[in-house]
C-alpha cells in the first residue's frame, strides 16, 4: 500500500469557553474577550489558591445532541458526540455519506470520563460495590468517549484514543494524518476533549501548577514576565481529515492540509532546561522538514504557551532557536489565556484559530500579555490582533510531562 | 515547495518500511520472562487464584489472576520505584526485559527515533483509588503534590520513556481491552512510515478494584475458572500485568545484526458504533477488523495458520467471536486452531492483548501453540478448534490475534513469520 495519500482538512466542529463555532471562538480571541472566569466555590471546596477556570455554560454541549436519550453518555461523551457533530456537519459528512463511507475516530485526551471514574469508585466505597451503576462501569474506560462518540453517530471505522496529557490532541490529529497518509482511512474525525473536574484541578492545584492569588492577581497569561501558571480549561474539539483526493472528488471545502507533524519527548521531564528545550526544537524542526519547508516559510505560530512557569520559558527558548534572526518579528499567538489550558481539546482549538486566521488574515493578539521576560528573544509577542496574509501556521503542543507535538498547516496552492 | 520525507505531501512517495520484531519482555500471572511465561502458557498452568490485591468479602466473587512475586526494584533503575504506580512499575519491567531480549542498546544520537506505545484501560488505578479514599475522607488537602505526575495514563509511556531513555513518539493508547493490539498498530505505523527506527509497543494494567467492581456488577466475573469456549463458560477473570515487544525497521534489525522473531504484517481496526458493553449480535465489526487486516497485509484467509482469539469466556463474546471468525475463514474456520489463552492469565485488560501477541510471536517461532485450559464441554454454539486443554505441535507462519473493547472496539493483528 503506498503512502502518498494528501491530508485535508473539510470540517471542524468545537465547544469551547469563547462559544462553539470556529469564528466565534475566533471573533472573542481577536477582540480580546477571555472565558477564563473566578468562581469561589473553587476555592472554598478544594483550597489549591487557585479561583480561576475556563468552563463551558452549563447547556453546552446537551443542545446539540437530540432524538435520542442522551442518559448513556456521561459528560466527556456528550462534549465529543456534540463536538463531533458539528464537524461532521460543517464537513458535510451526513448520515447518508456517513453509511457508504466508514468514518474513523481518534479522540484525544487527558483524563477520559475524570467525573465518571471518580463517582463510580467513590460510590463503590461509600455505598458498596453492589451499589454501583452498570451503565456509568461502560464510561469509565478512557475510551469511553470514543465508543458513545461512535455509536452517537454511526461512526464504523478505525476508533481509537491518544493519550499524552495536555498534548493529546495534537497527538490525535498526527495519529488520523498518518492512517490517511498510508491509506488506512479516507475521512478520521481527530481532536479531543477534556472536562473540568475536582480530580484534575485538585491535582494540578496540589502541585503548585495552577495559577494562584497569592500576593498578587491571578496571571494566566502565556509568557507574561508576570505569569504564575495556568488556568484549567475544558472543551472538545474535532477536525475532519479526508484524503485529499477524495475530498476533492467529491467537491468538499478544503480549509487547509496538514502537511507534516513530529513529535520529540524530554526524557528529563522538564528538569534538565536544555533537554526540554531540545526536545521542542527537535519536534518543531522536523514538523516542518517533514513538511517540505523551512522555518523561514512559516508564516505565524500558535504556541503551547499557558502561564506556566517554566514551560512558556522553554517554549520561547525553543522559538528562538527554530526561527533564528527571524524570531524578533515572528507572529505568535497563544490562545489559552482566552480559553483555559482544555488539555485534549487545546491542539483542535489552536487548529480551529489558526484555520480560521489562515482564511481572514487576522492575526489574535496574546490576551493579556503585557510584559515579556528580560531579554525576551520574540517582540512580536506583544502585537495585539494584526492583519497578517498567511497561508502556512506551526501549531505547538509542549506537556507537562515532556511530549512536545508539533504541526504544520498549510492553505492550499 | 521543495520535496518531503515522511510527511503528507507526496511529491516523493515512500516505500513503506518493513517492521519486525527482535525482543519480547512479559510480567504475567503465569510468570516473569520470556521462558517461564511460555512454558508454562504451554504447559496449560493457570494465574488465577483469590485476590490479595484489596478486600473482596463485599463482592459476590473473589477470583483474579494477579501478577506474584514482582519486585519493581529489579527493574526501575532511574527513576524511584515508590514514586510511580504499579501499571509504569510492570511496564517498565516488561520494557527492561523486553529491551534485554532484543539486546538492545540505544546511542544518544538515536534516542530521538525510539518511542514507546502502550496500551492500557485504567492507567494507575491504585493511584485514582488511593485520591477518592481521601475525597470520602474529605481530606484533599492530603492529596499528593505528585497526584497529576503519577495518575493520568499517559504517564505510563512517559515513565517508560524516562526510564529507558526513549525520546521519540511517546504515547499511550487508553482503548481498554484492545489496547495493546491498539498500541503495536500505533507503533507499526510509525516504523512504516519510517518516522521511528525502533517502538517498543505493548501494555500495562494493574488489578484495579474499580474494574473488578464494574465487571461484578454486570455479572460478568466467573466464580472460579475462566473458560473460554466451553458450553458452562460462567465469565471472564480479571487480571493484570504487562508484555513489550521490540519492532524495528527491518533496516535497522539488519544493521545492527539483531535475530529477528517475527515480522508485524499488518492490522485491521473497526468500531460496531452498536453499543457500549454488547457486541454488535452478528460478529460484523469483528469480521471487517479481521478483513481488514487481512486485506493491509495482502494475505488472504488461506494463509493464516493461527488465531488467538480474545476468547474472554463471557458467553456472548466468545459465541459472537466464533460467528465472526467462521464469517471470515467459511470452510476453513474449523480447520484453524483457536486459542484462548485467558484461560490461563485471565483478563489483564489493556495488557492482554500485547501478552496474546507475545504469545503468538513464540507460536510462531517454535511450532506450537498453546492451549484453551478448562475447556471441558463443546458449546454447540462454539464449534472450531480450540485446542483444548493440551498444546500442540503446529507450524505458524501467519498467526492472527484478535481483541475486542468496551465501545464496540474491534482490532485484529497478524504476525508472520520472518522470511528475508
Amino acid at each position: 500500500m503506498k503512502m502518498d495519500h494528501r491530508v485535508a482538512i473539510t470540517g471542524l466542529g468545537l465547544l469551547s469557553a469563547l462559544g462553539d463555532s470556529p469564528s466565534r471562538l475566533f471573533e472573542a480571541l481577536c477582540a480580546g474577550r477571555s472565558g477564563v472566569r473566578s468562581g469561589t466555590e473553587l476555592q472554598s471546596r478544594h483550597r489549591c489558591g487557585c479561583h480561576l477556570a475556563g468552563r463551558l455554560s452549563s447547556d453546552q454541549p446537551e443542545k446539540y445532541l437530540s432524538g435520542r436519550p442522551l442518559r448513556p453518555l456521561d459528560r466527556i461523551s456528550q462534549m465529543a458526540s456534540a463536538a463531533c457533530g458539528l464537524a461532521l456537519q460543517s464537513g458535510g459528512w451526513d448520515a447518508e455519506r456517513r453509511a457508504r463511507v466508514d468514518v474513523s475516530l481518534v479522540v484525544g485526551t487527558m483524563f477520559g470520563g475524570m467525573h465518571t471514574i471518580g463517582e463510580f469508585d467513590r460510590a463503590a466505597i461509600v455505598s458498596g460495590p453492589a451499589s454501583v451503576s452498570p451503565m456509568s462501569f461502560a464510561n469509565t474506560v478512557i475510551n469511553a468517549a470514543a465508543g458513545q462518540t461512535a455509536i452517537w453517530h454511526q461512526l464504523r471505522g478505525a476508533n481509537s484514543t491518544v493519550a499524552t496529557g495536555s498534548v493529546s490532541g495534537i497527538s490525535s490529529v498526527g495519529h488520523a494524518a498518518d492512517w490517511i497518509a498510508q491509506g488506512k482511512s479516507t475521512v478520521v474525525l481527530a481532536g479531543g476533549a477534556d472536562e473540568f473536574s475536582i480530580e484534575a484541578f485538585c491535582g494540578f492545584g496540589r502541585a503548585g501548577l495552577l495559577c494562584t492569588d497569592g500576593d498578587r492577581a491571578e496571571l494566566p497569561i502565556p509568557f507574561d514576565q508576570r505569569r504564575n501558571g495556568f488556568a484549567l480549561g475544558e472543551g472538545a474539539g474535532f477536525l475532519v481529515l479526508e484524503d485529499l483526493a477524495y475530498a476533492r472528488r467529491r467537491g468538499a471545502r478544503v480549509a487547509a492540509e496538514i502537511r507534516g507533524y513530529a513529535t520529540a519527548f524530554d526524557v528529563s521531564q522538564g528538569n534538565d532546561p536544555d533537554l526540554a528545550v531540545r526536545a521542542m526544537v527537535r519536534a518543531m524542526r522536523t514538523a516542518i522538514s517533514r513538511s517540505g519547508m523551512t522555518a523561514d516559510s512559516i508564516e505565524f505560530v500558535s504556541a503551547s504557551a499557558n502561564g506556566s512557569i517554566t514551560r512558556d520559558c522553554s517554549e520561547l527558548s525553543a522559538l528562538a532557536a527554530v526561527f533564528g534572526e527571524r524570531a524578533k518579528e515572528l507572529p505568535v499567538t497563544a490562545i489559552k489565556s482566552g480559553t483555559g489550558e482544555t488539555l485534549g481539546a487545546s491542539g483542535a482549538l489552536q487548529i480551529a484559530v489558526a484555520l480560521e486566521t489562515l482564511a481572514s488574515g487576522k492575526l489574535p493578539g496574546i490576551i493579556g500579555l503585557e510584559e515579556l521576560p528580560p531579554a525576551c528573544p520574540l517582540e512580536g509577542l506583544l502585537a495585539r490582533t494584526q492583519s497578517i496574509d498567511a497561508r502556512s501556521a506551526l501549531i505547538n503542543g509542549v506537556g507537562l510531562d515532556g511530549n512536545c507535538c508539533s504541526l504544520v498547516l498549510a492553505s492550499l496552492e | 515547495m521543495s520535496h518531503s520525507v515522511r510527511g503528507y505531501t507526496n511529491s516523493r512517495p515512500q516505500q513503506p518500511q518493513r517492521v519486525v520484531i527482535t525482543g519480547l519482555g512479559v510480567i504475567s500471572s503465569i510468570g516473569i520472562g520470556r521462558d517461564v511465561f511460555w512454558d508454562h502458557l504451554m504447559s496449560g498452568y493457570s494465574g488465577i487464584g483469590p485476590i490479595s490485591s484489596f478486600d473482596s468479602s463485599e463482592f459476590p466473587v473473589h477470583q483474579g489472576a494477579e501478577v506474584k512475586q514482582f519486585d519493581p526494584t529489579a527493574y526501575v533503575l532511574n527513576l524511584s520505584p515508590d514514586s510511580i504506580g504499579r501499571a509504569s512499575q510492570f511496564a517498565i519491567g516488561a520494557a527492561r526485559l523486553a529491551v534485554q531480549d532484543a539486546n538492545l542498546h540505544i546511542p544518544e544520537d538515536e534516542a530521538y527515533d525510539c518511542g514507546v506505545a502502550i496500551g492500557t484501560t485504567s492507567g494507575e488505578p491504585g493511584i485514582i483509588e488511593r485520591f477518592d479514599d481521601q475525597f470520602v475522607a474529605s481530606h484533599l488537602d492530603e492529596v499528593s503534590s505528585r497526584f497529576i505526575a503519577t495518575y493520568p495514563c499517559h504517564v505510563l509511556a512517559a515513565h517508560v520513556a524516562c526510564e529507558l531513555g526513549l525520546a521519540g513518539a511517546v504515547l499511550t493508547i487508553p482503548t481498554a481491552c484492545a489496547a495493546g493490539n491498539h498500541a503495536i498498530a500505533r507503533a507499526y505505523d510509525e516504523l512504516r512510515s519510517g518516522k521511528a527506527k525502533v517502538m517498543l509497543a505493548g501494555g500495562a494494567d494493574a488489578f484495579s478494584r474499580i474494574t473488578y467492581a464494574g465487571f461484578a456488577r454486570l455479572g460478568a466475573i466467573a466464580p472460579e475458572l475462566c473458560q473460554p469456549f466451553d458450553l458452562n463458560r460462567k465469565g471472564m477473570i480479571p487480571g493484570e500485568g504487562a508484555a513489550f515487544l521490540v519492532l524495528e525497521t527491518l533496516e535497522h534489525a539488519l544493521n545492527r545484526s539483531a535475530a529477528v522473531y517475527s515480522e508485524v504484517a499488518g492490522y485491521g481496526l473497526s468500531c460496531d458504533a452498536y453499543h457500549m458493553t454488547a457486541a454488535d449480535p452478528q460478529g460484523s465489526g469483528g469480521v471487517r477488523a479481521m478483513e481488514c487486516a487481512l486485506a493491509f497485509a495482502g494475505l488472504s484467509p488461506d494463509d493464516v495458520d493461527y488465531i488467538s482469539a480474545h476468547g474472554t469466556g463471557t458467553p456472548t463474546n466468545d459465541r459472537l467471536e466464533t460467528i465472526a471468525i467462521k464469517r471470515v475463514f467459511g470452510n476453513r474456520a474449523a480447520r484453524i486452531p483457536v486459542s484462548g489463552i485467558k484461560s490461563m492469565l485471565g483478563h489483564a485488560m489493556g495488557a492482554a492483548s500485547a501478552i496474546e501477541a507475545l504469545a503468538c510471536v513464540l507460536a510462531i517461532r517454535d511450532g506450537c501453540i498453546p492451549p484453551t485450559i478448562n475447556l471441558y464441554h463443546s458449546d454447540p454454539q462454539c464449534d472450531l478448534d480450540y485446542v483444548p486443554l493440551t498444546g500442540r505441535k503446529h507450524e505458524v507462519k501467519v498467526a492472527l490475534s484478535n481483541a475486542y473493547a468496551f465501545g464496540g472496539n474491534n482490532s485484529s493483528l497478524l504476525l508472520a513469520r520472518y522470511e528475508a
